[in-house]
């Protein structure tokens, strides 16, 4: 016999934990007090959706679940957002929170909160254990759940009682759900016709998204895209599932992407959309939405096929295996015109952009100094907003799980968080977080993290003053009405043409916050000493931050207003 | 745009918390319910819920059948216009 507490330590061991992302609490003391002799290397966050995060980008770095623990209470309600975030873009997660003993429940005891129906619609899935029997079990099915199909976080909310109560439950040999059996086999009749329109297409574009990297189909889909010549575009999520040095690469597709991947999804016959759910940041105006293409998806969620686009042909299976079984069908091809016209798109309307004032650094010239400095070999992760769009736009993308973002959910505060967790995945690799000024102010306390476990990540606070995405939708759509995007009094007098003279120069310091979190601090400038010194940070193997001040005023061009057609693209 | 009444038969297994799962999961996208009613089946385990929904269209139908379909407790559902 062992207690629940016990049980629970013992099952995510067998689950295969190796890491475990937490934060103590009253409900959840029994648990903690197993974890001293546990194999599980605990990680000490400092706010409980720092935990998540964390969980999360060590899930995105390996494709393994990210375990988490909180409390009851205000413990669990931290890790909401990161719930959320997980969930909308098919993270693995597991997330242990303690809950009050089951004769508590709905009294308004002390750190009660309802879990389970708070995070029913941000879950995959969740779990309210009843006895410490069922804890064994529940553990094996959230980590099935979390893994198989779309893959999601999944909860389990332990009341204080079953963590203390005895019980004799074994770790289940096998698991068996009743009714969730989220792998589909591909139809012959839907694999012959996926075949039969790549063979006749004459201008097919392949779109990719985070579902090809889920299903560790990289290399399935350049076989592809080499055999019959088709051009690649990805979503933000599929990043690295396709080379972008090759020459088929056409780069990031949507609000943000490159001309060339959007008008080849404009004028293209045939798509073949693999692991993408049609976000109305990628389609803008979906009525309008790549007219005259016949589309074929394919993806593991059958809800996300003629969600919001209607399709030629759906299959709903796992992408590797459409893409070995139909391999040996699709022709040896060749589209030498569709290509000449793509390349003059690319030619006239390359990723580019131009310095706006004498001696102040532009941001996309940051993404360009980290892909030099590291060779393109670096795991980048981002936060939200301006720099997330160059991070993706700048940076040479070539490998699966090299490039880590809050997509669907764009949740601020992402970046430093996960960038631990995936430092913590994976140690011999180069990361690199880059995060705007107003994100690393959301989660900068995990910085002690990253100093504590020795993670060489190095955060590159892209300074401009303001919360940039919300202000260059301002300037463009609202006026120039910059009401509550500038973050700093400074900033705030250089986009109003105050003159006010002021008793400090930057506010908060970042660089006296770093080395409060015991991390290296940088500064830089001036645009001549850029490159050197992201490369020296990067270099120096320890945790570091450098923030570079920029040009407030950039924008992130090319961009497809909200809702608009490919056709009414903006460059400048 | 004209909504018709379409009636879901889901077969669910008979456990806390998922009524509250697959009525949150259609209210939730701002679909409202008309009429409800779930009871026992003859296995003991499994409940079955009928649920009245007001849908613009069949696609919107297919949608929130594979979204029921997605969940972990729903065994089978099926779908008819009222």
């Amino acid at each position: 016999m062992r207690t629940g507490a016990q049980a629970l330590v013992d099952s995510l061991v067998k689950a295969g934990t190796e890491v475990l992302f937490g934060y103590p609490g009253g409900a959840v003391l029994d648990i903690f007090n197993c974890l001293p002799e546990s194999p599980m290397k605990f990680i000490l966050g400092r706010h409980e959706q720092g935990c998540a995060h964390m969980a999360d980008g060590y899930a995105r770095a390996t494709g393994r679940p990210g375990v988490c623990l909180v409390t009851s209470g205000p413990g669990a309600t931290n890790v909401v957002t990161g719930l959320a975030t997980a969930n909308i873009d098919g993270v693995p997660m597991v997330v242990i929170t303690g809950q009050v003993g089951l004769s508590l429940i709905g009294t308004d005891a002390f750190q009660e909160a309802d879990t389970s129906g708070i995070t029913r619609a941000i879950t995959k899935h969740n779990f309210l254990v009843h006895s410490a029997d069922e804890i064994p079990e529940i553990v094996a099915q959230a980590f099935y759940i979390a893994t198989h199909g779309k893959p999601g976080p999944v909860v389990i909310d332990i009341p204080k009682n079953c963590q203390q109560a005895l019980t004799a439950a074994e770790y289940p040999e096998r698991v068996s759900l009743r009714a969730y059996h989220p792998e589909h086999a591909p139809n012959p009749n839907d694999l012959a016709k996926f075949a039969r329109l790549v063979n006749e297409a004459k201008r097919p574009v392949i779109y990719a998204g985070g579902g090809v990297i889920t299903s560790g189909a990289a290399a399935d889909l350049a076989a592809l895209a080499r055999k019959a010549e088709i051009p690649v575009a990805t979503t933000l999520m599929g990043l690295g599932s396709f080379d972008e040095h090759d020459n088929l690469s056409l780069r990031m597709a949507g609000m943000h992407g490159t001309a060339a991947a959007n008008w080849a999804i404009h004028k293209a016959d045939c798509i073949i959309a693999l692991g993408v759910r049609f976000s109305d940041r990628v389609t803008g105006n979906i009525k309008l939405y790549a007219p005259e293409a016949k589309i074929i998806h394919v993806d593991c969620d059958p809800s996300s096929i003629n969600k919001n686009v209607k399709v030629e042909l759906g299959i709903c299976a796992d992408i590797k295996d459409v893409l070995t079984t139909v391999g040996s069908r699709i022709k040896r091809n060749t589209h030498p015109e569709w290509l000449a016209e793509i390349a003059k798109w690319k030619k006239s309307r390359p990723m580019s952009y131009k310095p706006m004032h004498e001696g102040v650094i532009m941001p996309q010239a940051v993404i360009e100094a980290v892909d030099k400095a590291t060779h393109g070999e670096a795991l980048v992760v981002t936060d939200v907003g301006q720099h997330q769009m160059w991070a993706a736009q700048y940076f040479r993308h070539n490998t699966p799980r090299n490039f880590l973002s809050s997509g669907g959910m764009g949740t601020m505060g992402f970046g430093i968080p996960a960038a631990i967790g995936a430092g913590l995945a994976q140690p011999g690799k180069k990361v690199v977080c880059f995060v705007g000024d107003g994100g690393a102010q959301m989660t900068f306390e995990e910085v002690v993290c990253a100093v504590e476990h020795k993670v060489p990540a190095t955060f590159i606070i892209i300074n401009n003053n303001c919360l940039g995405m919300v202000r260059q939708w301002q300037q463009l759509f609202y006026k120039q009405r910059y009401a509550g995007s500038i973050l700093s009094v400074r900033g705030r007098l250089e986009m109003e043409h105050l003159e006010q003279d002021l008793d400090y120069d930057y506010l908060p310091d970042f660089m006296l916050l770093a080395k409060a979190h015991g991390a290296e601090a940088y500064r830089v400038i001036d645009p001549a000493k850029l490159d050197d010194t992201i490369a020296k940070a990067i270099d120096s193997g320890k945790t570091s931050v450098v923030e570079v001040i920029v040009e407030p005023r950039a924008n992130v061009y090319p961009m497809i207003p909200g809702g608009k057609p490919v056709t009414e693209m903006i460059f400048e | 745009m004209k909504q018709e009444i379409y009636r879901f038969n889901c077969f669910v297994e008979n456990r806390p918390g998922v009524l509250a799962r697959i009525v949150g999961l259609i209210s939730g996208r701002g679909y409202n319910i008309q009429a409800l009613n779930v009871g026992p089946t003859e296995d003991g385990t499994v409940s079955k819920m009928k649920i009245d929904v007001l849908c613009s269209d069949e696609s919107v139908v297919e949608q929130i059948k594979h979204q029921l379909l997605n969940q972990v407790n729903v065994i089978e559902v099926t779908s008819r216009k009222r």
